[in-house]
């Protein structure tokens, strides 16, 4: 019906959209920088792996289990580092991250060290990604436009505006860092049953960094952007094949460039509804 | 006994090139209160400049490394005119710099990967590799060469910093930079010639740190160690972030000689997210609170 | 007033340093029910401090600060909101790039109470909620004459709006008391004038008590009642307007200044 190297680019696309949704509401909306989500990714595909092969459970099970697990180291490491302030949480994320990638090398007996965990049955149809994705941005959408999503912002806008306001800032921040987490988990989870064979090296920190590249030029604060963002990012070097070692640099000058000319990326603060929208008209659903 | 001090001479030779770049970060951030995160790709691009200048015939190996140095302060320079200073000056969030400076960096490791090809290229080194015996504890030269020309260099700054009209200004700009301006300090100038400084010292680690092991494209990884370090001191503090670094150096050999080097920059890391759980502000961090 | 009821707010020798300096010393206050209390004083005379002790931005390191009786002294920010303490900032604090709709709908939402599973699910409670928030917001966006302006950038509106706004998006919290930090400030003669009409209608059509800091004294006498003047952390003088205007004191340490 598809052949598999379409099948490929999609649920490649479907699986950083989710990722980068979490990545979304983390940074676009609550300014919290984070470069270890692509260790929440980690926990998710080998947490999800290991439910599938080892104990034999049901695919969708698997990437529940893998989420979840990874929301809960989320609002672990949350609790002790989210009162750091900008640079510090930023490099106690990095740390952690790193921290996965190394321990998941380490830990041969269970993960398969550097050579990878193999044997996971391929259940990521580009149907059931492009469900999963289509799924993410609802519910990213429904929570941004939600009192809880508000407060996000709000923190981004004005910390000691926020708190004034009835806010409980560490308490937001960490419910966005949560969130962030499981959706980076949930894309883990999906990642490795495409693959079929993950190893630690897929979720090192240039794949943290390029959540956050794709989150930027996509436009922080639009949901919406953040998908465009990665389709362009994933996308483009697929039909540029031949100049596929000049992607990550492209990306590095675009990112300075964005920063410089177009800060607030392409979509900044909008979503696609109000292209079509002029002002002083009835607004849209939801309440932003 | 032997071996442990002979691991602690390696580790604070390592430590003191992560302090070179280290203290760089901490002056940047001292300034601007932002992650330079392009500074560690400063270091590598300084040393592929004095890479390329060893290339040259005849060219003493001195002259290429003061190319490497040139070259490396003229990038950072570089980097504040073209991006920092517009961004400073459109009034962006204070986050932008730090986004830009992680682009920058992106830019510079793949233009790296294109020029020159990821293969590792081995700068010339002033002595053949030797080590010297002493009371049978080996120490290799270019280690103990490290650490003597770390120590000058780092001794220098803090003497500039601390002594000269300009640290003053520096001190001044990083206090509260509008009062220094209205008093007549030259804010932009000041905080060029600190990129410059800044960069400078960063080219001088990438040549150490390519004598002693090479050249490469990610070699710029080596300015996240030294983040890493300047976070432990306490981000914006100098001192504090020589005495991170020598500390992390140390850690990071002496976890790898008597645990695993697996493990080595698991432990690091656990060691940073530790230390900033119990001192939130780094070592020698002050902790601000935020006027309402 | 009646001079038998309890206090709103009382502060029982508050003390907050920093470093060495004593930004606030032994500081008594008691705000009735109804009031419109003003706080005046110098530049640097400590009131954005009492502010902050009062909505738990900074921890008194003495003393003891009392809201209807009960003692809130180690309260957190967000919890000054909840138990019904307002309040707007010296420079202005909005959610800038939000509009200014949404201002007022984020200090709506401190009293709604919709679970997040709600609200990914877009159950019924979610959406009754946020229609009815959403006409709350109109509502005091309408108290404060900013109706046109609703769908605006916030940080795109003019000084005086942003002023307004901040205290709409405080009133949005249903606050018992609202703290306002000089909100003449930057005003001209007619803008004053046009600002004290407003806090007083407020004040009547609103069941809330009022602490005011004020540098106008013409603000201040055409508003408040009671006042306490400070100057560096200290007390100079507490009483109705009248009587801290004839206080010697305050008349030395303003030396015919704003006086």
């Amino acid at each position: 019906m598809i052949n598999s190297f379409y099948e490929g680019v999609i649920v490649t696309c479907c699986v950083n959209i989710i990722a980068v949704l979490g990545m979304s509401v983390l940074t676009g909306f609550t300014r919290l920088f984070s470069f270890g989500n692509a260790g929440f990714m980690a926990i998710g595909a080998y947490a999800a792996a290991i439910c599938s092969v080892h104990y034999h459970l049901p695919f969708a099970l698997s990437v529940l289990i893998g989420a979840v697990a990874a929301g809960i180291v989320a609002y672990l490491l949350g609790s002790l580092t989210i009162r750091l302030r900008g640079d510090y949480f930023l490099i106690s994320c990095l740390g952690f991250g790193e921290c996965v990638r190394v321990l998941f090398l380490y830990l041969r007996n269970i993960t398969g060290g550097a050579v990878g965990y193999t044997g996971i049955p391929f259940r990521t149809t580009w149907v059931v990604a492009l469900v999963c994705a289509i799924a993410a941005f609802i519910i990213a959408w429904n929570l941004i436009h939600s009192r809880f999503g508000q407060a996000f912002s709000a923190i981004r806008e004005n910390e000691v505006a926020a708190a004034a306001n009835g806010i409980d800032v560490v308490k937001y921040k960490k419910m966005s860092f949560v969130f962030s987490a499981i959706f980076a988990g949930w894309a883990g989870g999906l990642y490795a049953h495409y693959l079929q064979h993950i190893t630690p090296v897929l979720f090192n920190l240039p794949k943290s960094c390029e959540l956050v590249i794709t989150t930027v030029l996509g436009g922080l604060g639009s949901l919406s952007g953040s998908v465009l963002g990665t389709l362009v990012v994933q996308l483009l070097p697929e039909f540029f094949r031949k100049f596929s070692e000049y992607r990550m640099l492209a990306y590095g000058i675009a990112v300075v460039l964005v920063i410089l000319l177009r800060p607030s990326g392409l979509m900044g603060y909008k979503e696609f509804p109000d292209l079509f929208k002029k002002s002083g008209k009835k607004k849209s659903t939801g309440g932003a | 006994m032997k071996i442990l001090i002979q691991q602690m001479i390696t580790g604070i030779s390592i430590g003191s090139v992560y302090a070179l770049i280290a203290s760089g970060y901490a002056l940047v951030y001292s300034l601007l209160d932002f992650s330079n995160w392009a500074h560690g790709e400063v270091c590598m691009l300084g040393a592929y400049c004095c890479f390329m200048a060893t290339l040259v015939p005849k060219m003493p190996l001195s002259v290429s490394c003061l190319i490497g140095i040139g070259g490396a302060a003229l990038i950072s320079l570089f980097n504040e005119k073209l991006a920092y200073r517009r961004i400073r000056n459109n009034g962006s969030p204070n986050m932008f710099l730090m986004i830009a400076a992680m682009g920058l960096s992106t830019t510079y490791q793949n233009l790296a990967n294109v020029i020159w090809g990821s293969k590792f290229k081995q700068l010339p080194r002033f002595f053949k590799t030797t080590t010297l015996n002493i009371n049978g504890i080996f120490v290799g030269t270019t280690d103990l060469l490290c650490i003597v020309i770390s120590l000058i260099v780092l001794v220098i700054l803090l003497l500039i910093i601390n002594q000269t009209r300009f640290g003053l200004h520096v001190r001044a700009v990083a206090c509260a930079g509008r009062t220094a301006r209205i008093m007549g300090v030259r804010i932009d100038q000041v905080i060029a010639l600190v990129f410059v400084m800044a960069g400078a010292l960063a080219g001088l680690a990438g040549i150490t740190y390519g004598m002693k092991y090479n050249v490469y494209p990610t070699m710029g990884n080596v300015g996240l160690k030294a983040f890493i370090a300047s976070v432990i001191g306490g981000l914006g503090s100098v001192p504090g972030a020589i005495v991170g670094a020598v500390l992390l150096g140390l850690i990071e050999t002496v976890v790898s000689g008597y645990i695993s080097s697996g493990l080595r920059d698991l432990i690091s890391f656990s060691l940073l997210i530790l230390i900033l759980l119990i001192r939130p502000s780094g070592l020698f961090g002050v902790d601000v609170q935020e006027k309402a | 007033m009646n001079e038998n009821s309890a206090p709103l707010l009382e502060m029982k020798g508050v003390e907050k340093h920093f470093g060495g300096v004593h930004a606030i010393d032994h500081f008594d206050l008691r705000v009735m029910p109804r009031d419109i209390y003003g706080l005046i004083g110098p530049n640097g005379a400590g009131k954005t401090t009492i502010f902050n002790t009062i909505t738990g931005i900074y921890q008194a390191d003495a003393g003891q600060i009392l809201f209807e009786g009960k003692n809130i002294t180690k309260i957190k920010p967000h919890q000054a909101a909840e138990i019904g303490i307002a309040r707007t900032f010296q420079n202005i604090r909005l959610f800038g790039n939000l509009s200014v709709k949404m201002n007022v709908i984020i200090a709506c939402n401190m009293r709604s109470s919709y679970s997040i599973a709600e609200a990914l699910l877009r159950l019924p409670r979610y959406r009754n909620t946020t229609k009815d928030i959403e006409e709350r917001a109109m509502g005091y966006l309408e108290s404060v004459g900013l109706t046109d302006k609703a769908d605006d950038i916030a940080s795109s509106l003019p000084y005086g709006h942003q002023r307004k706004l901040e205290i709409a998006r405080a009133m949005a919290t249903e606050p018992k008391l609202l703290l306002l930090d000089e909100p003449a400030a930057g005003m001209n003669e007619e803008e004053s004038i046009d600002l004290v009409n407003f806090v007083k209608k407020l004040h009547r059509d609103n069941p809330i008590t009022i602490l005011m800091i004020e540098h106008h004294m013409d603000v201040v006498s055409r508003l408040c009642e009671q006042c306490t003047v400070l100057d560096f952390g200290k007390t100079l003088a507490q009483g109705t307007v009248e009587e801290v205007k004839q206080n010697e004191a305050v008349v030395a340490a303003y030396l015919g200044g704003e006086l």
